[in-house]
This record gives C-alpha cells, structure tokens and sequence, in this order.
C-alpha cells in the first residue's frame, strides 16, 4: 500500500467465500470466473483457489484471488489462517435455507475474529431462481441483519439462472480512506449497470456506500 | 451404443451373489455386542494419542490381524518393536488363516437363500436394497474397449472430461487406446497368477472373491493394477474386509433399519451432500443421458440406485462411528466404493478406512489431518529438501524455522489436506486414483504419503512451477505455488507411470523406501507436539489478543514451566524415549550384564 503510483505491480486482492454448505460459493465463483452453471457441483472438500488477472479502467491490471471453502462447520478448524489477511469477505447463504441465513452471525464473527473491522463483508443469497415457491428468508430479514451488523454490501444472486446480477467485482483502492470499496457491475436484461447507490429489489440489492 | 449402462447388464454374464443375508434375531444379538464392544473401544482409543492406539490397528490390517476387539486391552508392550517393523513386511503365517476366513465367507455367501423381500415391502427403500446388484464396471475386454473409447463416459460412468478436467477428451481417449491393451494384458496376467494359486476363473463366474495371499509378487501384481472389474472384491479382501464382515454379520442391515427414518445434524447434512456427490457420474446423476447431455428433468426428481445406498452407508455409518457422524469427503469415499461393491461391504470398508488406516483425519476436530499433513512436511524437509526450501514458509513468504513447521503448517497444506480427506477421489483423473486405492488397501496409509511426495516432486521437477514460483508481480508467490499444486494433480493421467515413479528407485522417485515403521513413529511425534499446543492454546483462549499473540509467537512454551514444545524430528532415529521397546531393550541389556558380572564374579 506504501507505492500506490507504481502501476507495474501488480496489486492482489483476496477475496474469501464463507457460509454453510450447499448455498452455492463454488457456483458462485465459477460463474464469476466462467460464467457457466452447472446444475450440481460436487461439493468442496478443504479449500479450492482460484486467481484471476482483471483489466480495469485506465490501463490498470489487478489479480484477485479467489478462495472457496467447504461449509460444514468442522472445517471450520481450517480456516483462519486465509482469511487472515483477505480484503473481503463474501459470506453466502441460501435463501430457500433459513438455516443458512441464521448461520451467517457465526460466519461474521469468525471473520470480525480474525480481521477486525479491516474487511470488507459482502451477504449474498443465493438461489433466488427459486425465490417464488421456495424463500424462507425475507428481504426485511437480511435487511434487519444488515443493519445489524453494518455489512457493506448485499446482493441476492441466482447463479443459474444469470437474470440478474453479479459478475465482476472490480475493486478500486480508495488510497486516501484506505478503503476498498467494491463496485459491482450487475447485469440486468442485458443492460449493464453500475450500482452505486443503495438499492434493494426482490431480486436485486446492491449496497455501496 | 446405447448406454454404459445397458451395453453393461447385456455383456456382464453374471452379476455378483449378494453377501447379505436375512436377520437371524440370535445372530443379530451376538453381532450387536460386538458392535457394543467396539464402541466401547473406540472411546478409550479417542482419550489416547499414543502411536500404539492411534495407529496400532494399522498393525492388524492384515486381513487376519488380531481382533480389532481386543485393541483396548492390548498392553503397550505386546505392540513392540518388532510388530512394528513387520508392518513393511509380508508374512505367510497369517496368510494361511486368511485362506481359511475367506473360504468361510464364500461358502456362507453361497450358501445363503436368495434374499426375500422383507414383510413390510411397500417402502421404496427396501424394494432397492434386495434389488439384485447391477455391476456398474465395465469388463476389461476387447469389445468393451471400443465400446468406451466411442463413450463420452469411462468404464466407471465417469464424463471422461469437462471443465474440470486437467485434460480435454482427445487427451483421455489418447491415453485410454494405450492403457486398454495395457489393461488388458494385465488382466490376462492376473488369470495366470489366479490359476497358479489354484484360483482358476470360471466361465460362470468371472469375478473372483478369493484371491492369491499377500506376497512380493502379489504386492507386484497388485502396484501394476486390479483388473477393474475385480476391484470390489480385490479391495475387500486384501484390506481385511471378510474378518471385518464376518465378525459383525447382520450389523450393518440392522443399523439400516435402525436408523431408517431418523432426522439429526448428521441427516441433515448428508441429504445435502448426496447429489454433490459425483454429479458427473451417469450411475449417480440421474439427469445426465447416455450422450452425456443434462436432461432438464426436475432436478433431483428420480434417485437413481446408488444415490439411495450411499444415503443408507452415510447414515449408518454417522450412527454407527459417532465420534466421526458425517463429514464431507465421506460421501465420495462411500460413493467410489459402491461403484466397486455392494452398500454393505462399502460399508465396512469405510469402517476399516477411519479406524485403521486414516484415523481421526474425519474426526469433528480433523485432528487426523492436521497430524497428517505435519508428518507429510516433516517428510518434504527430509526427503525433498529443494522443494522445503520453497514451500517451507508462511504465507507472508517468511521462512519457517524448524521449531515452527508444526505451529505453522505452510500453506500447501490447505491443498494436501484434500488429498488425505478424499484419498485422491476428485483430486486426480479416475483411473489415477483407482490404481492408488489398489496398492492403499493392501499396503495402508504409507502409500497415500508416498504418493503425495510423488506428486509434489513431480511438481518441482515441472518446468511450470519454476514459472509459478515468481509471480507475475514478480516476487515469490506463495499463492502462486499453492494453486499450481492444487491443479497439477488433475492432469496425471498417465497413472502407470505415476506408480513407477513413486516406487522405481531408478529412473523414480524410491518413496518405496519410506515405511510404515517410520510413518508410524513420525505421526506419533506429531500428534504429541500437537497435543502440547493445543494445550497452550487452550489456555491462551482466556488471554487477550495481544497476550495470546505474544504466547503463541514464544518459541519456548514457558507456559508451563520445561516444555520445549518443538523438539525437531529426526528420520531414522529413535526419538521416542520412554516406548515401550527401548524399555524391554534396556531391559535385556540389563539382565546379559548381570550374567556377565555373575559370571566373572563366580570365575
């Protein structure tokens, strides 16, 4: 962070996926990575990871590095030592699972154990493709939590079926705040938008602050 | 063709007998003490860390070891050195006995009553279980080579490639046209070395259930690969499986029952694993065609056969190994056996797995594996130095000081605990994995530490992880490395050549030379300065952050007062004082001075 002017280094950012199992992190990341889906992947033992170069604005080049992890909790004792030093965490649940949403509080805490309030936390809830006969968690809960915890970003994703979100999570370093703020490029029918206010939507919530 | 599956039931001849048989309520009763007295075992194993409990049972994984039931009473001093040593060994002696067992099993199998659908058969469930078990390998033979080779599937009904994969599909079939004869021949000198053991194949019944005892050439035969087709039975012979089954008949179906419609923790998160597991496997993912095209059915809709047995092996055997309950990695163990064997051999089978061979590496604290991957880096240091020199550091890229090898367990272990979790299944193309479990079984958990060191040396020796090192930034790149090994393992396909590099002194790698004896003391070392840092932790919890960082940062545990918890592991060294050997060693010396001095005094 000392030499933010030298533009051929090659600045890194670590991203971790936390939450329980089955709630969709390697979709997730495989469709930020691929852009495919899968209908079933097999589940995650240990950790996974994953790089990948981003262009971004202004000839500037970026590696992020993308860390999957298994959900269930005995992993757990694997996992401190990468999100030691990650900028963000996204910690995912599945919102036809209130389980996985309930769990979020102990995925927080692990994080905020390890990092403090030097990261950054990203809520997503996945599978809202299933939203209409299967939601058990409610816009107004993750809301209520939200505010609770004082997440930075919250988004709702349907990794298969591609209709709404997500995609390329461009970090840009606010030098002067020391501040990562993430900028999430959404694609909604087709068109791009930049979210950069807060907006919430049944399937459609972007935070940046 | 039209499917693996269809091509398969027309051309296997006979499907396997099934072993299980009908409760005998008195048979049940017997066997459920057994079942009792080995829980009861395996709680007094859970509070020892000593090598001898840990791991002694390795030392009766021969297929007529001693019985497992008498582990919690075998003194310290009956497990001695020697028994240890013999671990490398193949003797005959216990061999003869192995005949017997085996032969008493077929004849029982033979002997059993076709099995009759239980009295309350409207459950979907149990209609499965009887169901008659289709052989889900395709025979090694002429045709069928040609059959999979125009297959988008292998011969296990694995999608030969995919986004997954570490090769494409020309790759695969490229290898698989050489490796069919490859395997082919094999086949053939199988049957050759059946008949010389008076085990003929018959027409009618091509799959053995008996085979040749345990020796050099065995141990040969077996490294250069089972016929696949005779995997199952292979597996559960040399692993000690008949003993195993033999010892608690009916347990497992009794289990079955018990647990039929239980909801728990561990329920809960099997059912979520359950499609998770081989989504790639036409046997396992009921939508995928016989072209190898996702149907768009409802997913999860139709269970296919094999997704309900591995709901039944995962459920009973949380039930039945409650120390353990469900992890995940399970599920594709329990998945590859079924593949090979019928749900209750898959069973025990994975019984024998988490109690002798890997234990406590799927236990609730993963206790195994930390150990495991300690003992593997200590192995690295000794063995491939080069590549400790590059891996043997922190994630920042601070070197670990060898005090700190075990404290802080460098990053590539996050990518090699997979690898004792899942024992390769996922890790590297199929056949790769399946040559593996061949020598596993028979040989124990020193073949999975010799085949990781063969693939990390087979990383550093990569022109690639030359260029991984250096980062694109430009520094040494820890995360670099960790990804290049993590990737590296999907792309070894040429399995033969894997093993002969693992074992060839020359013109290989000669981690043949590393044996159990050494595994077992080495994990003994680890598992006891694991247990003084837990401890230090435990304490430490109370701390504040501040006190506990500059605690665990203190090289010298002062915390309780003389404990220098990082002694430093010496290969090929007696480094446990107090065992029990050096005891009776000492001992011995003891008693020839005492004559001597006897004598000269008398002269």
């Amino acid at each position: 962070m000392s030499s933010p002017d030298k533009s051929n280094i090659l600045r890194k950012y670590k991203i971790v996926f936390l939450g329980d199992q089955s709630v969709g992190k390697t979709s997730l990341i495989t469709r930020f990575m691929y852009d495919t889906f899968d209908e079933t992947y097999a589940a995650t033992i240990g950790i996974d990871f994953l790089s990948k170069t981003m262009y971004l604005e202004e000839g500037k080049t970026i590696r992020l590095q993308l860390w999957d992890t298994a959900g269930q909790e005995r992993f757990r004792s694997l996992i401190p030592s990468y999100i030691r030093d990650s900028h963000v965490a996204v910690i995912c649940y599945d919102i036809t699972n209130k389980k996985s949403f309930l769990n979020l509080d102990k995925w927080i805490k692990d994080v905020k154990l390890e990092r403090g309030d030097d990261v950054i936390i990203v809520l997503v809830g996945n599978k809202s493709d299933l939203a209409n006969d299967k939601r058990q968690v409610s816009v107004e809960d993750v809301e209520q939590l939200h505010n609770k915890i004082g997440s930075k970003f919250f988004i709702e994703t349907s990794t298969k079926a591609n209709h709404n979100i997500v995609m390329m999570p461009m970090i840009m370093l606010m030098q002067s705040q020391k501040l990562l703020i993430l900028v999430l490029k959404i694609k909604l029918h087709n068109q791009q938008v930049h979210a950069v206010k807060y907006c919430l939507y049944e399937h459609i919530a972007i935070v940046i602050i | 063709m039209a499917t693996t599956q269809s091509t398969n039931s027309e051309e296997a001849p006979i499907t396997p007998k099934k072993s299980s048989m009908l409760l005998d309520p008195n048979e049940y009763n017997k066997s459920d003490n057994a079942a009792n007295s080995h829980q009861r075992n395996d709680s007094s194993y859970s509070r020892n860390f000593s090598l001898i409990d840990m791991y002694g049972e390795e030392a009766a994984s021969s297929p007529t070891g001693p019985d497992s039931n008498d582990h919690g009473s075998t003194s310290d001093e009956q497990l001695d050195y020697q028994m240890l040593q013999s671990l490398d060994e193949f003797s005959f002696g216990e061999i003869s006995t192995d005949h017997n067992v085996s032969q008493q099993t077929i004849t029982q199998i033979r002997d059993t009553p076709t099995p009759q659908p239980p009295q309350h058969d409207e459950d979907d469930d149990d209609e499965d279980r009887l169901e008659i078990r289709q052989q889900y390998v395709i025979p090694t033979s002429m045709g069928n080579e040609t059959k999979i080779l125009n297959s988008p599937f292998d011969r296990y009904g694995f999608r030969k490639s995919s986004t997954h994969h570490g090769f494409t599909l020309e790759e695969y079939n490229d290898w698989f046209k050489e490796y069919s004869e490859y395997s082919y021949r094999r086949k053939k000198k199988w049957e050759l070395l059946m008949k010389s053991h008076g085990l003929p194949i018959q027409e009618d019944d091509p799959v053995p259930t008996r085979f040749p005892p345990k020796s050099d050439k065995v141990k040969k035969m077996i490294r250069k690969g089972i016929p696949p087709e005779w995997r199952g039975n292979a597996w559960f012979f040399y692993a000690g499986g008949y003993d195993k089954l033999n010892r608690n008949a009916g347990v497992y179906h009794q289990i079955v029952e018990n647990t039929k419609n239980i909801h728990n923790k561990d329920t809960e998160v099997i059912e979520r694993d359950l499609h998770r597991t081989f989504p790639d496997n036409i046997y396992f993912n009921e939508s995928i065609d016989a072209n190898g095209n996702t149907l768009t059915v409802p997913l999860h809709s139709k269970e296919t056969p094999l997704i309900k047995s591995l709901r039944r092996v995962l459920i009973a055997f949380a039930h039945y190994q409650p120390q353990i309950g469900y992890c995940q990695s399970l599920n594709f163990l329990a998945g590859l056996l079924l593949l090979f064997m019928e749900e209750e051999r898959a069973f025990w089978m994975l019984v024998i797995l988490t109690e002798r061979i890997i234990p406590k590496v799927h236990s609730a604290d993963l206790e195994g594996v930390h150990t495991d991957q300690g003992v593997l880096m200590l192995c690295v240091k000794e063995y491939i130095p080069q590549l400790w020199s590059i891996l043997g550091t922190t994630f920042e890229g601070e070197r670990l000081s060898d005090d700190q090898i075990l404290s802080k367990l460098p990053p590539v272990t996050l990518v090699t605990s997979s690898w004792f979790m899942s024992l390769f299944v996922g890790i590297m193309p199929t056949e790769t994995t399946l040559r593996i479990w061949d020598i596993l079984w028979c040989e124990g958990s020193k073949t999975v530490f010799r085949f990781s060191l063969t693939i990390l040396k087979l990383c550093l020796d990569n022109p690639e992880f030359d260029g991984a090192k250096h980062s694109p930034g430009g520094e040494a790149d820890q995360i670099e490395l960790f990804q290049f090994v993590q990737n590296f393992p999907k792309k070894i396909l040429d399995c033969s050549n894997l093993v002969d590099l693992c074992f060839k002194k020359i013109g290989g790698y000669g981690f043949g030379s590393l044996s159990q004896d050494e595994i077992n003391k080495c994990r003994e070392f680890v598992s006891k300065q694991r247990e003084m840092m837990n401890y230090k932790r435990r304490l430490s919890t109370k701390m504040t952050s501040e006190e506990r960082y500059t605690l665990m940062n203190s090289s010298d545990g002062q915390l309780d007062g003389n404990n220098d918890i990082h002694d430093v592991y010496g290969f090929h060294r007696p480094i446990m004082g107090g065992v029990v050997w050096n005891r009776s060693i000492s001992n011995k010396m003891k008693k020839t001075f005492a004559k001597r001095n006897s004598s000269r005094s008398s002269t």
